[in-house]
């Protein structure tokens, strides 16, 4: 046995380097916001302008995307990272291809925009839900960052709540939609305005994903908080999402 | 590779002077290089191809420093258990006092158990020769004996256990083969085994050791000494090595543990402080030193 060493602090440059992509990555999570709030502006005022710059603009976050994949894979070769540092380098990969998600179901909505009409029927019921889910989506995305960069399992909890008022609202305009009367017209308006409602509704399932990315780092098991084909299985309603991992 | 010879059926009493033990063999003291006078102790027939390892309470000593501290440990047969930890943890003690060696300094001294098979090496009366046959060791640096050739490098272990009944040319060749150097030495069997590069000479060291055909091999960072092909070399032989033997590594790169060991060990301070499957102590580890070693927060 040789003589004992006193331990030290080591690999501090790899440890910055991680926290410098987890933030490139969560900054993504900033541009998908903005780029909501230009989409809700959009929709609300049927305003092609702020549409094209929402689909101009996602180049950005494609490149983030493009970036925060390259600084992985150049870490994971030089450094091989393991255990608690491994989960938050997979978790990274996975919240980045959801951070272009979001961006991409942005487009899709700014997309629908010009197909919608310039001077579309003004359907009370329908705007007034998809406005309250861009409300929502905007505070869950921030609430999905908030709770990767603090690693804070309560928020998980925060967003799926919200993520299922989302569903709700999702289902509701579908079936005012349904309903929405016999004009060509509105019809067509309510039916764009579904596909919108469903890209937003998927905007906020990438939310929860990442914050099932931040449990499977800090408990180091991964499950889905709600899985679509077995939606009871492993949780009792007043659970924490997270309390099954 | 070439196959073993047939494991015994039965419990047997090895007999005869001069003999090869047969695997699974720890017999009483014997006069060096007379063979076995009296009854050993064989194996159970349903025993697989290596023997597992069990240490109970182990504590070892230099002097007053407390080496190894109270470690309990199951080191399955034929599985790769990798031994980690940082410098003048005790893993390297605990290495060395699996087949005896640690006794041989000066004022080293070790208690527990350590059982080969369910029998305790270190049970009064056993000849320490007998368990280092059957539990072999590569070191950290390749030392083959410098003035001996390949062949009679690899035939030295034999010679003082015992070579009668052996066919001592096939032994040599089927644990060249074993080793993964013999296409690269059968043309200069006479040839000085310092003369082989460090990577050969460390497979050259392998073959001395399954020679005698161990139940069990220890390597105490066997590839430290080596460049990387070398290495991945060894790495891979580790690999198939381990469907003949238990094998216990003790290394200082954690990406080797990760590449070669089923289970993987940490030690600190002395202390075993948690053993796993090594994909789990590289993915989750449950106690929060292994992750801070594990991840490099201490070194």
């Amino acid at each position: 046995m040789r003589g004992r060493e006193v331990p030290v602090e080591t690999r501090h440059q790899f440890r910055e380097e991680l926290l410098r992509i987890e933030e490139a990555a969560l900054e993504g999570l900033d541009m998908v916001v903005h780029a909501l709030e230009l989409t809700t502006t959009a929709l609300d005022g049927q305003d092609a302008r702020h549409a094209s710059l929402v689909i101009g603009g996602d180049d950005r976050i494609d490149d983030r995307y493009l970036e925060v994949h390259e600084s992985i894979l150049s870490l994971i070769a030089r450094e091989a990272p393991v255990a608690t540092d491994l989960r938050t380098v997979a978790a990274i990969l996975h919240t980045i291809r959801h951070v272009e998600r979001m961006g991409d179901q942005c487009v899709n909505i700014c997309k629908l925009i010009p197909l919608a009409g310039n001077e579309p029927p003004v359907h009370t019921a329908i705007l007034g839900r998809i406005d309250e889910m861009s409300q929502r989506l905007r505070l869950q995305i921030l609430d999905a960052k908030r709770c990767f960069s603090e690693r804070n399992l309560a928020l998980a909890d925060v967003v799926a709540r919200s993520d299922a008022q989302i569903n709700r609202l999702n289902r509701e305009i579908f079936q005012i939609a349904l309903e929405v009367g016999n004009d060509f017209d509105t019809r067509e308006w309510a039916m764009h305005m579904m596909l919108v409602a469903r890209c937003l509704e998927r905007i906020g399932d990438n939310a929860v994903d990442i914050c099932e990315q931040v449990a499977f780092v800090v408990t180091g098991k991964f499950r889905e908080f709600s899985d679509a084909s077995h939606p009871n299985i492993g949780r009792s309603s007043g659970d924490a999402p997270w309390r099954g991992v | 590779m070439n196959t073993r010879p047939a494991k015994p059926q039965e419990t047997i009493f090895v007999t005869t002077p001069e003999s090869i033990p047969e695997r699974g063999t720890l017999s009483p003291p014997t006069a060096p290089g007379t063979g076995d006078q009296t009854a050993g102790y064989a194996a159970p027939s349903e025993a697989p191809n290596g023997l597992g390892v069990e240490l109970q309470d182990l504590h070892a000593h230099y002097g007053q420093q407390h080496a190894v501290r109270g470690v309990s440990l199951t080191f399955a047969s034929n599985k790769v258990t990798a031994i980690i930890g940082p410098s003048g943890c005790g893993k390297s003690t605990l290495l060395r006092c699996i087949n005896r060696m640690h006794e041989e300094i000066a004022g080293a001294t070790a208690t527990g158990r350590v059982l080969l098979d369910g029998r305790d090496v270190y049970e009064q009366g056993l000849d320490v020769v007998s368990v280092r046959r059957a539990i072999g060791m590569v070191f950290q640096k390749p030392n083959p004996f410098p003035t001996m050739s390949i062949f009679d490098n690899v035939a030295a272990g034999l010679r003082l256990t015992g070579t009668k009944g052996v066919d001592l040319r096939e032994r040599v060749e089927r644990s060249l083969v074993g080793a993964g150097l013999w296409d690269e030495v059968k043309d200069r069997l006479g040839s000085a085994g310092a003369g082989l590069s460090g990577g050969q000479q460390q497979r050259l060291c392998i073959a001395r050791t399954i020679a005698v055909e161990p139940d069990v091999i220890l390597m105490d960072e066997p590839c430290s000494a080596l460049d990387p092909i070398a290495t991945l070399r060894i790495e891979e032989l580790i690999d198939v090595l381990k469907a003949r033997y238990t094998i216990v590594i003790v290394t200082h790169n954690m990406q080797q543990a990760g590449r070669v060991a089923d289970s993987t060990a940490f030690m600190l301070s002395g202390e075993l402080i948690e053993v796993g499957p090594t994909s789990q102590i590289f993915t989750k580890p449950d106690d929060d030193r292994t992750e801070q070693y594990v991840s490099g927060r201490f070194g």
